[in-house]
């Protein structure tokens, strides 16, 4: 008998550790691309041209004061942070009060509403930036910050009221209710009672949201035109092109860094958010 | 009386409501509606670029064009089936090893995994490609050939070749997006009843077994969502890569369908209107395949 439990023991220690080791060697494979861009970062150009797998000599920090001036980083830094504050405030305002009344309400025409929005899932930018190129165009928008900034938030309402929806469906009503019998009108209620009781929903489509503007491509390598304006994914692919000719790849590498870094830092502390808001949205398809 | 005053609470606010819905259900008409219904019209016209007038619908001359008179677009066909085969199948089985690998053990650390797989999915796709493009340097003291090299295998020249170019490309795809379908799958496997698995295991169900018997089949729903989520995924993606780290190159070698698209409608011969055509034939061919995954994994589940 000890001896049969002996044995089952050791076979769950085997699938344990075959298990833990299958996972680290994988760990290693997802890191180890950002951590040669950390320690590339460091590096200076000669020593990149050297060896592209030795660690740094020392911390050739002026990488990241290249990076920001010559290479114009600071400029595109500041154009990001502008696009997606602004975009996530727009998509906000618009998105709370829709998802709202999709969620508590069986208005005239809400189940056309919900189909539209489901078929715009499907809709992604890839598909539709020629037609919204030449629709800028008309409406004179082209190579505007700000006009990105409301495109981002317009094209990212579907999905963000479904989340949204979702997750105030989930709040019981009896706290409008009392509110309403309090006196409030519709409105104090959704924004005194409702979007302090959906925070972590709220939370989790900024974060879904922000972070997909932040490394947004295709609209903005379309609509921007001007140098000015670049944000920071255009500039980086810019610096890209450039550096196959120039080789400042410590420069480079730095503007990567500075792609990256508030994307992990907001990473790192709304994560929970993050895989939960995934997770929400997933089941919806 | 009491009946009454309770329906005026419950009563809907018709003001209200339209307030809440129309300005977001107008910005969805204005700018994802509105821009996919044009592209259907002027997939059938001959508009050369910013409709500066003179368009004429040519009806269907656009689709008899791409596989007529454009081996450009057979090229970038084949190159996104070939991804669209390979991507979303690998990506959605290694995610699932590793989701049903952290759901079932009881390691201490699974948490940091799930964490640090996920990742990925979150980083800025050019920078990805950059990195990448580094990583796969064609000489042999480039870091993926020096990993080879410890297996014996030769230095390959990754983007700079037309056969391996493709691949590089394909194994950054799969990098990128293994945790995102990972945490997904989590979540479904969550759902599932533990009282299954703990009847497999007085059974005496071996890993294995409970992967392929219990979880792939119960999963089966959720894998044919997560198909067609990676399916659109999967196309954003290798117009992202294939920009930033060959350019489509070499050659045609790693031109799809989404890259070809923006070449005929930005390059120097500007067809709109093509461009519309490659970009109508390439989403309903997403939308095929999305139909038919749900049907083949919705009728499984029945079985």
């Amino acid at each position: 008998m000890k001896q049969k439990f002996d044995a089952y023991r050791a076979k769950a220690f085997t699938i344990r550790w075959s298990i833990r080791i299958l996972l680290l060697i994988y760990t290693l494979i997802v890191l180890y691309p950002l951590f040669w861009n950390i320690m590339s970062s460091f590096k200076s150009t000669e020593e990149i041209l050297h060896s592209l797998t030795a660690f740094p000599q020392g911390f050739a920090l002026d990488n990241y004061v290249r990076a920001f001036v010559q290479a114009n980083m600071g400029e595109y830094l500041f154009n990001s942070i502008f696009v997606v504050t602004s975009s996530l405030v727009m998509l906000l305002i618009f998105t709370i009060p829709c998802a709202y009344a999709m969620a508590r309400y069986q208005f005239f025409g809400s189940k056309v509403v919900e189909l539209l929005f489901a078929m715009c899932l499907f809709i992604q930018t890839v598909y539709i930036y020629i037609p919204l190129y030449s629709l800028l165009h008309r409406l004179n928008m082209l190579d505007n910050l700000f006009a990105l900034a409301f495109v981002y938030a317009a094209i990212s309402i579907p999905f963000s009221a479904f989340l949204l929806a979702g997750y105030m469906r989930g709040i019981s009503p009896s706290f409008e209710e009392a509110a309403k019998i309090d006196g409030c009108g519709n409105w104090k209620t959704l924004f005194k009672v409702v979007v302090p009781m959906s925070k972590p929903g709220i939370i989790t489509v900024a974060l879904l949201n922000g972070m997909g503007f932040w490394n947004e491509y295709i609209l903005a390598l379309v609509t921007l035109r001007s140098p000015e304006n670049r944000t920071l994914p255009i500039g980086v692919a810019n610096l890209f092109e450039v550096q196959r000719r120039a080789t400042d790849f410590g420069a480079l590498y730095a503007a990567l860094m500075i792609v990256l870094v508030p994307t992990l830092i907001m990473y790192f502390i709304g994560q929970s958010y993050l895989t939960k808001g995934i997770a929400m949205g997933g089941e919806k398809g | 009386m009491r009946l009454k005053r309770k329906s005026k609470v419950n009563a809907m606010p018709k003001g209200f409501v339209a307030l809440c819905v129309l300005p977001a259900l107008a910005l969805v008409l204005v700018f994802l509606i509105y821009p996919t219904a044009t592209a259907v019209v002027m997939s059938f016209t001959n508009a050369a670029s910013l409709a500066a007038g003179g368009v004429d619908f040519i009806f269907l001359d656009n689709y008899i064009r791409m596989f007529t008179n454009d081996p450009h677009f057979i090229v970038a066909l084949r190159n996104t089936l070939q991804i669209l085969a390979v991507v979303p199948a690998v990506t959605i089985f290694m995610a699932l090893v590793f989701a049903f690998g952290l759901t079932q053990s009881k390691l201490k650390e699974k948490s940091v995994y799930r964490v640090l797989f996920f990742l990925p999915s979150i980083l800025s796709l050019v920078v990805v490609a950059v990195v990448f493009s580094a990583l796969f340097h064609p000489r042999s003291t480039g870091p993926i050939n020096m990993l080879i090299g410890w297996f014996g295998i030769d230095a390959i020249p990754w983007l700079g070749d037309p056969t391996f170019a493709i691949w590089a490309l394909t194994i950054v795809m799969v990098w990128q997006a293994v945790g995102y379908y990972m945490v997904l799958l989590i979540a479904a496997i969550d759902g599932i009843s533990k009282e299954i698995y703990e009847a497999a295991d007085i059974d005496g169900a071996s890993a294995i077994a409970k992967f392929f018997r219990i979880t792939a089949p119960l999963l089966m729903d959720q894998i044919g969502i997560t198909y067609v989520l990676a399916l659109s995924g999967t196309m954003s993606i290798s117009f992202i890569l294939g920009r930033v780290m060959t350019n489509f190159g070499p050659g045609t070698a790693t031109l799809v369908l989404p890259g070809h698209m923006y070449n005929m409608a930005f390059g120097p011969a500007a067809s709109f209107g093509y461009a519309m055509a490659i970009m109508v034939f390439t989403l309903g061919m997403a939308l095929v395949f999305a139909f038919v995954s749900r049907k083949l994994t919705v009728r499984k589940e029945r079985l």
